[in-house]
């Protein structure tokens, strides 16, 4: 019986988990809607939220409520920045060759992953390389009993944005026109700009959607492990990366279930194993994933990109 | 029924999708020097039929034999190093490479590959390759261009360089894939003249085309197919005087208007 | 299959073009003589003349991911297949010389080349599972393995000792020579990684080199001209992975300690950027690429801790600006023709195409 309680606690905490990479990978399953190329960029995205944030609560010291409109706003920023900057220069060519044509979409890889590089290390000069604590006040890992279980506040306060989040995304994508743009432009680029939709404001929107999904779960994250360095976005990136590609790359709700799935595997492996090799649980879903599943699993015969 | 002359025949192949028969029960033959036809309106199975000979779906049913060997089953690699080379719809030319590399690389397809040869002892196998590919962008008049990136030239030079590509093979038998698509209709005569000339050089040559003029023209022999079954095979006389073909192209007309 | 021999009009006659056969082979051994000069003349000069370790220290690393950075060039720049865990298999090459040196006393001659066959082995496993994978998918398998083997290094105590690395590794030895001085090092290293470019040269530009490249542009097309693509693909990766095996025994046999961190994702993207700045698919370029990402950092050490800074700079600008590299594949491909005589000429002479 104690057992079971445990394991449940420790689901509850592997779906936090799980949700925080699924924030991030809906930005990544997002972008690669509209543009059709990974964003490698997308963990600094986290880091910064994470930052903003902590500046925030050291100057202001508001309260936590007012903390995540800032945060989203410096998401929204970075992601419109970060389109600029590593995308938009190699979308000169619009046409449908150079759209599908590898070479564009390795340019932007790798540009992605230079503005990452380049954002990490200023974030290294500026903070430094070492862990930032959170003053206490806002450490989100407070106990909560729920009949037999605990739980931290953490987890409670990232379920519920989490929540607040899909729901809105929801809307987004299904009750407005912008949402409309981004999902006729994920389906067919071209034939979007021929409806009169202007793709690359469609785009900036994406991104700075995205951003801020991804700017969330960083601030929430760094309250929650009381904890904020600039290499922090690194892990979960790569795992919300994972989840994305494991849900077949453009299912929003693939990847939903994937990330959620890694988080809670993550969290029951570390019952069994020492810390240290429990990423290789995700790693391991991964390859097992793509062996069996070469499109992921939510994946439909998307053409051969 | 299959003589040694024979190079393809196929037998009662099928293949469905589903609940839908795109090929059904196809049986043919053609024999080394033919220059033969395979028309059919649109949705009639041709694309699927090529992909059934060249290996690239497997049959649901029936057989491909290719020069004297059952291949039904093998890998496309493998049916093309036996001699079967073809063209693509869509040109599918390798555009970052130049017009001799790629044309190099249906030969080197045929010579078979290692990188140990590669490493200790090219030297013969690379002349052969060299040469052949030589010979096959002479013949189709893009020697003069050896040197260019394929993704420059026009598209009609693209297509001669599919077929170069495709003749570097040595193949036992050249399957064209609507080569006459994109083309208007000078270019289209000047494609017809060249296939004659390739096949009066001794190349046994499959056309798959939706252009009925080009095959009437050049065709000793025209295989029919429509909803997916061989309605008619014979002269391009006796196939045009076909009540089942005059059918099946007025009646995709009625449906298209 | 025979060899067809094709008839005498087509074949290339050495004696059609007498003179450029001439200046082509007066070419091929300008070059080769001005490049091994380089390596082994000017370079070692330079190291004896400031006797500075330093220098040495950066010629050594410089080698090394020369290396690395062929190798990657052949997988991802000539077939075509993204990987972003080159790293992994550097150190798979790394602790297996370590470990046969410094558990079982084997000396450099048999760590060497069983450091790069291990890495291959391991990249053969990985392979043949993940090559039906298209474009991201393979990418991201190659993220996943790598991530996988750091933290088996990582973790692994009683095998790596983990985070703590590995000590003492011995240095390079040939039948009781010593490379105890770093010039002596330098110049063994400089020897291997002029053989692996080499090695890699031949492979590449051949016409094995160009069924490489069609797999790349496009694969279903070139299984219908005859190329097995799956095999192909496997071949590459397994060369590739082999390679930076050879580097890893290099670093574990120069450096005398390793430890996890030496190979993790950054170095992965590190030696990609390499390919990238260099030209993906041109050999000349990879080999340019890494010499400039090593060299850079360091000729901007004045500005301290701001090098990774520009490091990604420089990989910014240079997609930006060079899309296809500091020596594009087409240009050096040509170049490679003329400067190495490794072109096969046209019987109207002019510019050579195919190769030897």
């Amino acid at each position: 019986m104690i057992f079971d309680i445990f394991l449940l606690q420790q689901v509850i905490n592997g779906l936090s988990i799980g949700f925080v990479y699924a924030l991030m990978a809906i930005g990544f399953t997002l972008i690669f809607g509209v543009l059709n190329v990974v964003n490698f960029a997308h963990g600094e995205v986290y880091t910064i939220g994470a930052f903003i944030g902590l500046m925030v609560i050291t100057a202001l010291a508001p309260p936590l409520v007012a903390v995540v409109p800032l945060v989203l706003a410096a998401g929204a920023l970075s992601g419109v920045g970060l389109e600029r900057l590593a995308f938009r220069p190699f979308r000169r060519f619009t046409d449908e060759a150079s759209q599908k044509s590898r070479a564009m979409r390795e340019a932007t890889l790798l540009s992605s992953l230079a503005v990452s590089i380049i954002a990490r290390e200023i974030m290294m000069h500026l903070f430094g390389g070492d862990m930032q604590g959170v003053p206490s006040d806002y450490l989100l890992q407070r106990p909560v009993a729920i009949g037999p279980i605990m739980v931290a506040t953490g987890s409670l306060v990232i379920f519920a944005t989490s929540a607040v989040m899909l729901g809105a995304l929801q809307f987004l994508l299904y009750r407005t026109q912008t949402g409309l743009g981004i999902r006729a432009v994920s389906n067919n680029q071209l034939g979007a700009r021929y409806v009169g939709i202007d793709t690359d404001r469609t785009i900036v929107t994406t991104f700075a959607v995205g951003s801020m999904l991804g700017a969330t779960a960083g601030i929430l994250v760094g309250l929650y492990d009381g904890a904020i360095s600039p290499h922090m976005g690194f892990a979960p990136g790569v795992k919300a990366f994972v989840a994305m590609v494991m849900g077949g790359l453009s299912s929003i709700p693939g990847a939903v279930a994937c990330a959620l799935l890694l988080g809670v595997s993550e969290s029951i492996a570390t019952e069994f194993l020492s810390s240290g090799w429990k990423d290789l649980i995700t790693y391991s879903l991964l390859v097992i994933t793509l062996v069996f599943f070469p499109q992921g699993i939510f994946g439909h015969g998307r053409e051969r990109a | 029924m299959t003589d040694a002359n024979t190079i393809l025949s196929i037998d009662g192949l099928t293949r469905r999708f589903g609940g839908l028969l795109a090929v059904s029960d196809v049986t043919a033959t053609i024999k080394q020097g033919e220059l033969v036809g395979l028309i059919g309106p649109n949705g009639a199975g041709k694309t699927t039929l090529f992909n059934l000979i060249t290996g690239f779906t497997p049959p649901s049913s029936g057989t491909v034999r290719f020069a004297g060997r059952d291949v039904t089953g093998l890998k496309p690699w493998q049916i093309a190093r036996m001699g079967m080379g073809r063209t693509f719809q869509n040109l599918r030319v390798f555009p970052n490479m130049t017009v001799f590399d790629n044309v190099s690389v249906g030969a080197v397809g045929s010579f078979g590959q290692s990188p140990w040869r590669a490493l200790f002892n090219g030297g013969a196998q690379s002349r052969a390759v060299s040469a052949r590919s030589w010979e096959a962008l002479e013949r189709v008049g893009l020697a003069d261009v050896a040197g260019e990136i394929a993704a420059n030239l026009s598209y009609g030079k693209r297509k001669y360089l599919e077929i170069a590509r495709a003749l570097a093979t040595a193949p036992r038998l050249l399957i064209l894939d609507e080569p006459a698509a994109g083309l208007n209709d000078t270019e289209t005569a000047e494609l017809a003249d060249f296939i004659r000339r390739l096949h009066a050089e001794g190349v046994t040559v499959l056309l798959v085309e939706h252009d009925m003029g080009l095959v009437m023209n050049s065709c000793s022999r025209v295989i029919v197919l429509a909803s997916g079954r061989k309605i008619a095979d014979g002269t391009p006389e006796q196939v045009q005087r076909d009540p089942a073909v005059l059918e099946a192209y007025l009646g995709v007309e009625d449906d298209a208007a | 299959m025979d060899v067809n021999v094709p008839d005498a009009r087509i074949l290339p006659s050495s004696t059609a073009l007498p003179a450029s056969a001439t200046a082509w082979r007066g070419r091929q051994i300008f070059w080769t003589v001005v490049l091994l000069a380089v390596v082994f003349g000017a370079v070692p000069a330079a190291i004896t003349a400031t006797g500075s370790s330093y220098l040495a220290q950066i010629a050594i690393t410089a080698m090394i991911f020369v290396i690395l950075s062929a190798s990657l060039n052949h997988i991802t720049g000539t077939a075509g297949l993204l990987s972003i865990g080159h790293a992994a298999f550097y150190g798979i090459g790394a602790y297996a010389a370590a470990l046969l040196s410094t558990k079982l006393g084997l000396p450099f001659i048999v760590t060497l080349p069983a450091a790069g066959l291990i890495a291959a082995f391991v990249g053969f496993l990985v392979a043949m599972p993940t090559m039906r994978l298209v474009s991201i998918y393979f990418a991201v398998a190659t993220l996943g393995i790598g991530e996988m083997i750091y933290v088996i290094l990582l973790n692994w105590v009683d095998l790596t000792r983990g985070p703590m690395g590995i000590r003492g590794i011995p240095p390079i030895e040939l039948f009781g020579w010593q490379a105890n001085t770093l010039l002596s090092r330098y110049m063994a290293v400089a020897v291997i990684a002029v053989v692996c470019v080499w090695v890699l040269h031949r492979l590449t530009h051949s016409y094995y080199g160009n069924a490489l490249r069609a797999l790349r542009e496009d694969d279903q097309c070139a299984d219908s001209m005859g190329i097995d693509v799956v095999r192909l693909k496997v071949e590459a990766f397994v060369v590739s992975t082999f390679f930076a095996g050879v580097a890893g025994a290099l670093l574990s046999h120069t450096s005398a300690y390793i430890a996890p961190d030496n190979f993790r994702f950054m170095e992965s993207i590190l030696i990609l950027a390499m390919v990238v700045v260099g030209g993906m698919g041109s050999l000349p370029g990879a080999v340019v690429g890494a010499l400039f990402m090593i060299v850079l950092p360091e000729a901007l050490r004045d500005i301290g801790d701001y090098r990774m800074i520009a490091v990604g700079a420089t990989m910014f600008l240079s997609i930006l600006l060079l899309p296809k590299g500091m020596l594009a594949e087409g240009a050096s491909l040509a170049f490679v023709r003329r400067a190495f005589a490794r072109g096969w000429t046209t019987m109207s002479g002019g510019t050579p195409v195919g190769w030897k």
